[in-house]
């Protein structure tokens, strides 16, 4: 078990004579046995940073450090980390018990029976101790992924890495080894880091999640902290799904007007003081049909069954409402909507930076909340 | 099976017709040596009305004459060709596909230049290289050894380029998944990528043997009597006064035997699909 540092790491690579930042100078702290979710859009760096932090890219400059170790220069065999890979990389010459006693085979100098001990214990702690004189190729999606999870425990690692490793399961399996994924990290309380690209995996998941984004880190924190106190627009925009409803509005003293006819008069005009634009964002789940609200055209609603997503227009601006599945507003009808002002979230123009963050109380006890037989 | 259409059937009429004819044209020639060796040399080279096509029985008289030929040992020279194309074979294996290895999964300077100066050497042929080989394997002192035609083509760059493009292939990850595990660069070369090319390496030592048991220039210059390899043996057989095709017949029919001996061992290896299941598409 260890701690991973990694202090102003820097990965840059040429492609034709130019240089390409993959990773700026990046400082991230992962705790011991901590679950870290790295997420961000597709060539954002997260990848190239869990290589970095396995050993299979060098850093141009930074250092990472396990415990109190510094591995920068190390091998990626000479680290103690296991990783799984996206697609799985299973060894195809190899029938499944030696797929997982591979490493343990070339890093340990156990006997062929304690390992074969190593390999039974990690096949059944995953369920697969039926699999392990098939090769991969006769395996299903599911226990192939199984086996490269095996590969990985069975080594007992100081660190585990995973690279988006369940984007090829369909989306019911997916869901069965998120759990499963957050029980064996749990019991085996190894410091974890997973590399994904979709948000609702990495809220899920991590004890904190790190959001990436162009080669920076924009900010790390758990899933409430990144999703009701962002940094920035960025974060703001990345999480949560459907997204965060944006648009620029003008600042006149406590009022802000916006395209479309959008008019919102702040309480508390503080954050806004000294700009004459800000960037205004409110979740889906904070829009509220209302009368005497914000007019806008619906333009598609869609039904979940338990909710109904609300697609508007607002002059050029495309809003999002998670509305009541009794509520079924017909397309081309026209809306009013309304928030409250604790759910509004606001951005410098310019940087993106966070002027207000949601407000709202979250400390409620379920007692107030649950309605009291009379 | 669905039924074809009249057009597909007519096509694969044309298909197969043309497959056969190319397969006959490659078998009569084979036929003809074994035939041949199994007849009297004035019975086989009578033409006209008297062609025989069907074999004779005059196989070990031919073996026979042809084994006490002065001056030639022609089964020592089925051993010299057998030793020569297994070693050779084997050395160039490793060398090919190490070279291929690294071609194709590692980076380094000068990389593409490297080699395609590697595979423009194929461009020259034999007949350039004879006297310069030829120099330097005597410097070596190597004259009239096995090492002398073993060694200047043991990196043959055919076999380098054929195992690069198979070579790529071969995942990445797959290869750091063994990194990580805790492989050194030649466990990678050793556990992962020889285990995964079977096929292809099975088919390089095909072309690869084959190359060596034709070579005839470089051999009949740099060797003598007793490590005569089988073309040059066969040469001898033409003598000043007389060409003796009797002998020649039943030297040529032996000494394709290895060859099918070879091509049966391992074409149970020729089987495709070994990558499959290592990484999910």
């Amino acid at each position: 078990m260890a701690r991973i540092n990694l202090d102003t790491v820097r990965k840059e690579f040429s492609d034709d004579g130019r240089t390409i930042v993959a990773v700026e100078d990046l400082d991230l702290t992962i705790r011991d046995g901590e679950f870290l979710v790295l997420v961000g859009p597709s060539g954002c760096g997260k990848t190239t940073t869990l290589r970095s932090v396995a050993g299979l890219e060098e850093v141009t400059s930074g250092t990472i450090t396990f415990g109190e170790a510094d591995v920068t220069d190390l091998r990626a065999r000479d680290r103690d980390v296991a990783m799984v890979f996206q697609n799985y990389a299973l060894y195809p010459h190899m029938n499944v018990g030696r797929n997982i006693g591979f490493g343990l085979r070339l890093s340990t100098d156990f006997d062929s029976d304690e390992i074969d001990q190593r390999v039974q214990d990690a096949a059944e702690m995953l369920g697969i101790e039926d699999l392990l004189g098939k090769k991969p190729k006769a395996l299903s999606g599911g226990q192939q992924q199984r086996v490269a999870l095996g590969r990985a425990i069975v080594r007992d690692p100081e660190v585990f890495l995973m690279d988006e490793p369940l984007s090829n399961l369909d989306a019911k399996l997916r869901a069965q080894m998120r759990t499963e994924l957050q029980e064996l990290q749990h019991e085996l309380d190894v410091t974890t880091v997973y590399v994904t690209h979709d948000q609702t995996e990495a809220m899920a998941m991590g004890d904190r999640i790190a959001i990436m984004d162009d080669g920076e880190l924009q900010q790390v924190g758990t899933a409430e902290a990144v999703y009701r106190s962002p940094a920035n627009e960025f974060v703001a925009n990345f999480i949560g799904s459907p997204s965060i409803n944006l648009l620029t509005a003008t600042v006149e003293g406590d009022r802000l007007t916006g395209p479309g006819g959008f008019s919102y008069r702040l309480a508390d005009p503080a954050p806004v003081a000294g700009y004459d634009r800000v960037r205004a964002g409110i979740r889906p789940e904070d829009m509220t049909l209302v009368e005497d609200g914000i007019e806008a055209a619906v333009t598609v609603v869609e039904q979940m069954g338990n909710e109904n997503f609300c697609y508007m227009e607002l002059g050029d601006v495309d809003l999002t409402a998670r509305i009541d599945a009794s509520l079924r507003p017909s397309p081309d009808e026209v809306v009013e909507f309304g928030f409250e002002e604790t759910a509004l979230y606001l951005f410098d123009p310019e940087t993106g930076e966070s002027l207000k963050t949601m407000t709202d109380e979250t400390d409620v006890s379920i007692q107030d909340y649950v309605t009291q037989a009379e | 099976m669905r039924n074809l259409t009249r057009d597909e059937a007519v096509w694969r009429f044309v298909g197969y017709s043309f497959v056969l004819l190319v397969t006959l044209l490659m078998i009569v020639p084979i036929y003809w040596i074994v035939v041949a060796s199994t007849l009297p040399e004035q019975v086989f080279l009578s033409g006209g009305s008297d062609l025989q096509l069907l074999p004779g029985t005059n196989f070990l008289a031919n073996l026979d004459a042809l084994q006490a030929r002065e001056g030639v040992d022609f089964i020592g020279s089925i051993w010299n060709s057998v030793f020569i194309a297994v070693v050779y074979t084997l050395l160039s294996l490793v060398l090919c596909s190490m070279g291929g290895f690294a071609f194709a999964k590692y980076d380094f300077r000068f990389k593409e230049p490297i080699f395609y100066s590697i595979l423009a050497t194929l461009t020259l042929p034999i007949q350039l290289l004879v006297i310069p080989l030829f120099l330097l394997i005597s410097q070596m002192g190597l004259t009239n050894s096995y090492w002398a035609i073993i060694l200047p083509w043991a990196a043959n760059p055919l076999g380098i380029f054929l195992m690069r493009q198979n070579m790529k292939q071969i995942p990445d990850a797959l290869l750091e998944s063994a990194r990580i595990d805790g492989a050194t660069e030649f466990q990678l070369y050793y556990r992962i990528a020889l285990p995964t090319m079977k096929s292809s390496l099975a088919a390089l030592a095909i072309v690869l043997f084959l190359f060596q048991w034709n070579l005839f220039l470089f051999p009949l210059v740099v060797l003598e009597q007793g490590k005569y390899t089988i073309p040059v043996a066969i040469n001898e057989l033409v003598g000043a006064q007389r060409v003796y095709y009797d002998q020649i017949m039943v030297a040529a029919a032996l000494s394709i035997i290895p060859l099918f001996l070879v091509f049966l061992f391992l074409q149970r290896h020729f089987v495709s699909g070994i990558l499959a299941g290592s990484v999910k598409e």
